[in-house]
């Protein structure tokens, strides 16, 4: 009787201390998307879903657990809450969870491409002055 | 004329066969040489190297991530992209801990863009992680440019030269050495292409080989199978098709001389890493698989970028997957590389020279045979014809010829897998031996050389 009343205390003290950390992982509490926690060493957060102006760089311990997912950016930024001011993350630098499935990348080559090439140089060239030309 | 014949000495065969061989080697008449020993490679690569004989070490130790129209349209990210995206992308490269990364973009303008110091701190970042970071400098740049922006080369990160020799408007070569970006080397140290520095920096336990000529590009056609489950193709009918192309061997000998563009595969002999997915962060055991410990390139192919090259595998490919093929080479073969020259007791022979060298023996053997048959005839005197029937004489005409000819096949044949296991000739480089071989048992076979001796004995008599 002793012993199964000691195996069920080491059971629940293993429980109560595990269970934080799996709830951290898995962020069941939180519905929809959230970012779960940081993945890179820095994390960098933006005030622009482009990436442009850096807000600032938290250290990977100090980046929060669980975060909701406020927004989406078609470049896949996402923008989360953090001590209640709204930032732009990139998601390889968290890891995430959505609700719904990410599309497939797929790649198609078109065949035939090896008796055409592109003609001309990608945006580049124009306004600038023509030999020749009667302008 | 008959008696002439008898007494024509072998050096007299031995001089006038290397005399046309040397003809034809060194001169490229019509430039028909040139033309069968760039063909026989392109060959070789598509039946005989390519899916059969090369390795996958380098396959396996490469991988391109690569910018392309789909990334540029699911990303909503039009190009050219600000230096915050590409420090972005690498960024997500760094998180799976690749074993060097080479920049395939030239960063030469010095164009207004706040987020420069984004790209500055991602260099950094590989920096600090002890991850080897190569940028590309720019050549030939008519206004005496910085070949990289003076912002990032300060970051102290090694510039490499990016050329790409082009042959017949096809990658067939890489470049040895290139143009010095500055860095500390040893004094009179040549500066290298940069497969070659990247090769010599990762891999230090293979000793690079003698560096002087070109290297040969063979060329993989097993494509890495990650890239067949991700990537397809599209034929003129518009139907899809698999990157792992399966065709037999007696299918792939026939289109390879008849239909060439049927057998080459669109996809790259790399792996490619899809830049969405890198950039989403994916979890993806392939994704880490091709980017863990790995060489990785980061480069575009895109439209208008004309950073594209005719490969003899593939067909039209960005360029980015030459440099990817030469480090390939580099590594399946241990940094010994097939070249366009050989290094014999530290002296350089050109491919001409060592041609010449090579194709000695064929000669000296196919003279000694000639002479003997010759003697044999002369000795024999006719008295067969009384024996044989006609049909039966020509019978076995017939025979030695082919046997004949065979023979100096054969002998051409394996002087050049000689040259090539021994010295690591490539195949284009001693190909034309095994038909000059051919070429010179035809004309023995007329009996050229005897003709000669028979006309300058001739004019010899008649000056005396």
């Amino acid at each position: 009787m002793r012993q199964i009343l000691l195996t069920a205390v080491i059971i629940g003290c293993f429980a109560s201390m595990s269970a934080p950390a799996w709830s951290s992982n898995d962020c069941s509490a939180v519905q929809g998307d959230v970012v779960l926690e940081a993945r890179t060493p820095q994390v960098d957060l933006f005030n622009d879903d482009s990436g442009k102006e850096k807000a600032l760089t938290l250290e990977k311990e100090k980046f929060p657990t669980c975060a909701p997912i406020v927004g989406r950016a078609p470049n896949m930024m996402l923008q989360v809450q953090i001590d209640g001011k709204k930032y732009w993350v990139a998601p390889h630098m968290v890891r995430y969870r959505f609700a719904g499935k990410l599309p497939a990348v797929c790649r198609n080559l078109a065949l035939g491409a090896n008796q055409e090439k592109a003609g001309a140089t990608r945006g580049l060239g124009e306004g600038c002055p023509q030999a020749g030309a009667s302008h | 004329m008959t008696a002439l014949r008898n007494r024509m000495p072998l050096w007299f065969v031995f001089l006038v066969l290397l005399s046309v061989a040397s003809i034809q080697i060194e001169h490229n008449p019509f430039g028909l040489s040139d033309l069968i020993q760039r063909h026989a490679q392109d060959v070789s690569n598509l039946l005989i190297t390519g899916p059969y004989f090369y390795g996958t070490a380098g396959r396996d130790s490469i991988s391109a991530a690569v910018i392309d129209e789909g990334t540029l349209q699911t990303l909503k990210m039009p190009w050219p992209w600000d230096y915050a995206a590409h420090a972005r992308v690498l960024d997500a490269l760094l998180e799976y801990h690749p074993k060097a990364v080479v920049v395939d973009f030239l960063f030469v303008d010095s164009r207004p863009d706040l987020t420069l110091p984004q790209l500055i701190e991602e260099i950094h970042r590989y920096q600090s992680e002890h991850v080897p970071i190569y940028f590309e400098g720019g050549i030939q740049l008519p206004y005496g440019e910085a070949a990289l922006r003076p912002e990032l080369a300060a970051t102290g990160v090694t510039i490499l030269d990016p050329t790409l020799p082009v042959y017949d408007g096809i990658a067939r070569q890489y470049n040895f050495t290139g143009k010095c970006f500055g860095g500390s080397r040893p004094h009179d140290a040549p500066c290298l292409s940069l497969a070659l520095q990247v090769f010599k920096d990762i891999y230090p336990q293979y000793p690079l080989a003698s560096l002087r000529g070109k290297m040969e590009l063979v060329w993989g056609t097993r494509v890495a199978p990650q890239n067949a489950k991700w990537i397809t193709a599209t034929d003129s009918r518009g139907g899809r098709r698999s990157c792992q192309l399966d065709i037999g061997p007696l299918r792939r000998v026939y289109l390879a001389f008849y239909d060439t563009a049927a057998v080459q595969n669109p996809c790259p002999y790399n792996a490619e890493i899809p830049v969405v997915s890198l950039m989403e962060g994916s979890d993806d055991p392939d994704l880490i698989a091709l980017a863990r410990n790995r060489v990785i390139f980061y480069g575009g192919a895109l439209q208008g970028a004309q950073d594209e090259m005719y490969t003899p595998v593939n067909g039209l490919l960005p360029s980015i997957f030459v440099h990817a093929m030469a480090l390939d080479n580099l590594i399946t073969y241990k940094g010994r590389p097939k070249q366009n020259v050989i290094t014999v007791w530290g002296r350089t022979l050109e491919s001409n020279a060592a041609q010449i060298i090579a194709i000695m023996p064929v000669i000296l053997v196919l003279s000694l045979l000639h002479i003997r048959s010759v003697r044999a005839r002369a000795r024999g005197g006719g008295q067969s014809t009384h024996a044989r029937s006609v049909t039966m004489e020509y019978m076995i005409e017939r025979v030695i010829q082919h046997l004949w000819h065979w023979l100096a096949f054969g002998l051409g044949l394996a002087v050049g897998l000689l040259l090539t296991l021994a010295l690591g000739l490539s195949v284009a480089n001693w190909v034309g031996i095994v038909f000059i071989s051919a070429e010179l048992a035809a004309m023995l076979l007329i009996g050229l050389p005897d003709s000669i001796w028979g006309y300058l004995s001739h004019v010899v008599r008649e000056a005396e």
